[in-house]
């Protein structure tokens, strides 16, 4: 009975786990197959070698003419942008929530709320606007954008941040004459870093694999991975082996990171509703 | 690992406090809120004037008032907005649902993982941060009924006597194959925030318990459950609202087909404000799904709103 008790919960486990990685090892997997092996029938598991042919051809010889590298160098300028702009602009009002309660509790509300907001609603008007000033197309499009939706999430974020730090450290440090910038700079950055390295690490993930906006405002001179894969996969003649190398590089982020920032997860994907 | 929200109240400092800056607050605050305004409150009253014109980008007529029209046609005469809502409903029950089940299911075994347990976790999430769309490859081929590995294993377990479907293009199946890709993506969420939930119930609790002779069953109803079920509703808040906007799969794995079998409520509005180019219209969906977000957003808000104030769920 024991051993039965013991045995079954590792066993469920085992099968979860399997379940929850086949997709991505399938792809892994394809990825390095030849157009015979992903066509095959019985379907084949493990390709003959593991050559990096599918990369190449993905990377430097797009089969649209456009893609690859050119995705990978699009999709970084505008994670790397909006995470910078939003840990930057979202970290000081979050201070200001955390330390002052500028606005009162209904201004900070307010700032979550705009995250419940469905993408499809402000991606016509977006794109009108966008049209108007000229910025469609560009990779700032996309940084205002991902900018936008990421600031509720890095600001309520921070904002915890904030608040688990006491506040005798800031306060003594004023008391010694220091100025409240100068506490912020000096006394509370510092100990705050993890809490900003992490929010700053979901955003980058956020914007890297968002998808609606960059289909919507952008077209030809920019192309970030996520509307790479789509765009590949939609033609008569899919190239399985390419788009599946492009996905894995698409991937790599989002594991690297999660392995990371576990111990943030949980905060992150609740918009800090719930702590770990 | 981890512990269910407890925040300290904090001293903070009042307005009457010597060292309370003057400006500093409003300056610190006044980028975000300047960005979110214009970026949220535009496209919102942009949105609405939108909503009483008949605005057609595909014909080269003029734009023309109509009132409360757009919104009249899109609840009493489009059968295709509803079909889309009816869609969406099944993933956000159904979906969500599944989701919340297997989820805690799950969360309840790992829990009694000893050793090994963080690696577990972070396979486990790989779904999680993986793009969408990327996700939606996946599933691509997976369901893919020539060489996809999912009618192979049917064609295995069956001993031959059933080779699977055309996952992405029986009408009949395509919208569950959407849901199942959607599970797959988020029950790796609700294990992740279950877990943190269970690991948050001190040791003493049960010890006590054990101490006055509570059977396992009575710790797991009376202890356990009633511990976890904040967290679990937050979990389904975040994945309804989530879910409600779900775009990405469909684009992805079914683009809205076999005709508009397996079309959300975002993928419609995305059809007729950037295929169709029917502005108006779409602004008068844009402005019913943000009503129903609202809804739901409003009930999260408050319990985050009650974090705030008691200091715990």
């Amino acid at each position: 009975m024991s051993g039965v008790r013991r045995v079954v919960p590792g066993a469920l486990i085992m099968i979860a786990l399997l379940f929850f990685l086949f997709p991505v090892v399938w792809m892994v997997l394809t990825s390095f197959k030849t157009q015979t092996e992903y066509f095959a029938n019985p379907p084949l598991f493990l390709p003959h070698s593991f050559d990096l042919k599918n990369y190449v051809n993905a990377l430097a010889f797009p089969p649209d003419g456009r893609g690859g590298l050119q995705g990978l160098r699009d999709s970084l300028i505008i994670a790397i942008g909006s995470t910078a702009a939003s840990v930057v602009i979202g970290s000081l009002a979050a201070y200001g929530f955390a330390r002052f309660r500028t606005g009162g509790e209904n201004l900070s509300f307010w700032v979550l709320s705009t995250r419940m907001f469905p993408p499809v609603a402000s991606a016509l008007p977006l794109f009108l606007l966008f049209r108007q000033i000229h910025l469609l197309d560009t990779h700032m499009a996309l940084i205002i954008a991902n900018t936008v939706f990421n600031l509720p999430f890095v600001i309520w974020l921070m904002k915890g941040f904030f608040e688990d730090l006491p506040m005798d450290l800031e306060e003594a440090a004023l008391i010694d004459g220091c100025s409240h910038f100068g506490a912020l700079r000096r006394i509370v950055l510092p100990l705050v870093t993890p809490g900003l390295v992490a929010t700053g690490l979901f955003s980058f993930i956020f914007s890297w694999n968002e998808f609606m906006f960059a289909l919507l405002l952008t077209r030809n001179e920019v192309r970030t991975l996520t509307v790479i894969v789509p765009s590949l996969v939609g033609g008569h003649e899919i190239l399985w082996g390419e788009v599946a190398a492009v996905g894995t590089i698409a991937i790599i982020p989002g594991i690297v990171l999660a392995t990371v920032l576990q111990r943030y997860l949980v905060r992150g994907l609740t918009l800090g509703a719930v702590k770990s | 690992m981890a512990a269910l929200t407890s925040r300290r109240r904090l001293p903070r400092l009042g307005k009457a406090s010597p060292i309370r800056p003057r400006y500093l607050p409003t300056l610190l605050v006044l980028p975000a809120f300047v960005v979110l305004l214009a970026i949220t409150i535009f496209p919102l009253l942009f949105t609405a004037t939108l909503t009483v014109l008949s605005w057609e980008l595909t014909t080269n007529a003029p734009a023309r008032f109509v009132a409360l029209g757009n919104f009249a046609t899109v609840l009493f005469e489009d059968s295709r907005f509803w079909n889309a809502m009816r869609n969406t409903a099944v993933l956000v029950v159904v979906g969500v649902g599944l989701q919340v089940i297997l989820g805690t299911g799950l969360a309840l075994l790992v829990n009694r993982v000893r050793r090994g347990r963080t690696l577990i976790v972070s396979l486990l999430l790989i779904p999680v941060m993986i793009a969408p769309v990327v996700a939606g490859f996946q599933f691509r081929m997976i369901y893919n009924d020539q060489s996809g590995p999912l009618n192979y294993l049917i064609g295995l377990l069956t001993g031959g006597l059933w080779h699977g479907t055309a996952w992405l293009a029986d009408p009949s199946v395509a919208l569950i194959s959407i849901l199942l890709a959607d599970v797959w993506q988020w029950t790796p969420f609700m294990i992740l925030i279950v877990l943190a939930g269970l690991q948050a119930i001190p040791e003493e609790i049960h010890e006590a318990a054990l101490v006055d002779g509570a059977t396992p069953r009575q710790q797991a109803t009376h202890i356990t459950l009633p511990l976890i079920v904040p967290v679990i509703v937050i979990g389904i808040l975040v994945r309804m609202m989530d879910t409600f906007k779900l775009f990405d799969i469909v684009y992805q794995l079914t683009a809205g087909g076999p005709g508009s079998t397996t079309e959300t409520i975002a993928y419609y509005t995305y059809l007729q404000g950037f295929k169709y180019f029917s502005l108006g219209y779409t602004a008068a969906m844009a402005f019913i799904q943000l009503a129903v977000i609202t809804i739901v957003a409003r009930v999260f808000l408050g319990y985050q709103k009650r974090t705030q104030n008691r200091g715990s769920l």
